[in-house]
């Protein structure tokens, strides 16, 4: 089978939620031609038409997780063959590619968290995640210790949502607004945007 | 007609004097008799108190339970948080991991203190209607009440890839659906309404709902002894129709309002029962004269389906709407042709 239909029989199983199938498919493909093969030319594709199909509507949350576990099973499978520059730094003088990741406090949907990790990783960021309920401060405490240049913030709620003000007033006050950069997602925040 | 003969006749397939509707006005009481909703969802004689003031602005054929799910979840051991303009929501929900279903508490609808306040918040609305008017039970959908007690990953990722498991949350959500409902009916619920937020093709794509879904929602359904609503929980519903409409008990549908009643009666065939599709949340958005050209619309492309419900679709009315829009477009209902 070539790169073409491999990839498309990945994107497949990702649809049918058939995990296990799709990473047996990863690891004969790496077995086969190479890690590098297998990730440029057959997940890639995958996750790009994944990607394409997300934008417009077509994929639901359930295969978009499906997708970000096939991710994480990948780099589990292939966590040896990561060039060291791609997972420590940009390559082109910019800063160290190191992310904090969190739910806000009081939050507890981390599942576009967990997705958002995932793919950070696949582009060769080091991702520090520090799971649900998280106070800005601690937010703020691991980013320094990491040499983290972004935090990647969630909330779902609409209450939720408003604690990441908290985490704004947190790098402000700490003078780090200039340094340290704040993304934030979740619904609530999807819906202003 | 009294409300309760309109909804019978509109049922039983014989002559109505005009539509029945329904405003999911659980929450508005308390708005209506100047209370908390945090006191309101706690107190079974505030509820129907509340209930009681809707019917009196309004003139509804149909009223509700609490609409409180959360509520639900922290008879499993949850952490609700209760605010003064709006229903409870779930805080911290009662496991962290899947694998913790072995340590959340099993509540018993006759002993847990707050699904008794639920049933008991139900019963004396039906009470104090006297037969004159349906009163419809909301409760949490099987397949999303794991999603209040362990959150929305942890129940996508074992519905997915931990079948074993998925079934002990299954079974556990599906015990629980019939107790809770067998009390409902006892209590005198008319029927229950069951929004359904996990069938929504943004969270699930209609091959993942044939397969991890629909047996969940056929073994619970069918422990029911009396007729659900199925309730679109947000979501569009009629291209779902062709695999819902034969699951066990379902008398109608909810719909989305974006969905279209032409395509959901071809889905459906003349049998059941159609309801909605006014946004409730958007009443307390839109100007009143949006809502009556909406409201009179809606009135005329189903004048010739027998099975129809003028209800209000998605979530409860808001708590700021104004009781004015309400009382309006209750005046427009209860003498629609």
């Amino acid at each position: 089978m070539d790169a073409t239909a491999l990839s498309a029989l990945l994107y497949r199983h990702i649809l049918d939620a058939r995990r296990t199938e799709a990473r047996e498919l990863l690891a004969r493909a790496v077995e086969a031609s190479g890690y590098e093969f297998a990730l440029r030319s057959v997940l890639e594709p995958s996750l790009a038409l994944l990607g394409e199909r997300w934008s417009e509507n077509s994929i639901s949350l359930a295969q978009g997780f499906v997708a970000g576990k096939v991710a994480e099973d990948f780099l589990a499978l292939g966590e040896s063959h990561w060039p060291e520059a791609e997972v420590t730094a940009a390559g082109d003088g910019g800063p160290a590619r190191i992310a904090v990741m969190g739910n806000i406090e009081d939050d507890y949907h981390a599942m576009g968290r967990s997705l958002v990790t995932t793919f950070l990783r696949l582009r060769g960021w080091t991702v520090a995640d520090l799971g649900c309920d998280i106070l800005a401060a601690s937010f703020v405490d691991k980013a320094i210790e990491v040499g983290a240049c972004v935090i990647g913030v969630s909330a779902m709620m609409l209450t939720t949502a408003r604690n990441v003000l908290s985490l704004r007033a947190e790098l402000d006050g700490r003078g780090l607004s200039g340094r340290i950069k704040l993304a934030v997602g979740g619904r609530r925040i999807q819906d202003a945007a | 007609m009294t409300p309760s003969e309109r909804v019978g006749a509109l049922i039983a397939g014989t002559p109505v004097d005009r539509p029945p509707f329904a405003l999911t006005a659980s929450l508005y009481g308390a708005r209506l008799t100047g209370r908390k909703a945090s006191e309101y969802f706690s107190d079974p004689a505030l509820y129907a108190a509340g209930q009681r003031a809707v019917a009196g602005l309004c003139g509804p054929d149909i009223l509700f339970g609490p609409f409180a799910f959360a509520l639900e979840a922290a008879a499993f051991g949850a952490e609700a948080e209760r605010f003064d303009d709006a229903p409870p929501l779930v805080r911290k929900p009662a496991t962290r991991s899947p694998a913790g279903i072995g340590s959340i508490r099993r509540p018993d609808p006759g002993a847990s203190a707050e699904l008794r306040c639920l049933v008991d918040s139900l019963a004396a609305v039906v009470a104090d209607q006297g037969g004159q008017r349906p009163v419809a039970a909301p409760i949490a959908a099987p397949t999303d009440l794991p999603i209040l007690l362990m959150g929305m990953e942890g129940w996508v990722e074992t519905l997915l890839f931990e079948p074993e498991l998925a079934a002990e949350w299954a079974a556990l959500a599906a015990d629980h659906f019939a107790a809770l409902a067998s009390a409902y009916f006892a209590a005198g619920a008319s029927f229950v309404v069951v929004p359904v937020m996990s069938t929504s093709p943004a969270i699930m794509a209609p091959n993942l709902i044939e397969r991890l879904l629909m047996p969940i929602l056929r073994e619970a359904f069918g422990r029911l002894a009396g007729p659900i609503v199925f309730h679109h929980g947000g979501n569009r519903l009629s291209g779902l129709l062709p695999m819902l409409k034969d699951l066990p008990n379902v008398a109608g549908f909810v719909l989305d309002e974006r969905d279209s009643f032409a395509e959901a009666r071809q889905a459906l065939g003349p049998g059941h029962l159609l309801l909605g599709n006014l946004s409730g949340p958007q009443c307390g958005l839109r100007p009143a004269a949006d809502l009556e050209a909406r409201t009179r619309a809606l009135l005329a492309d189903r004048r010739t389906d027998a099975k129809f419900i003028f209800a209000t679709s998605g979530a409860d009315i808001p708590y700021d709407t104004d009781p004015r829009v309400l009382e309006r477009l209750g005046s427009l209902l209860g003498s629609a042709p």
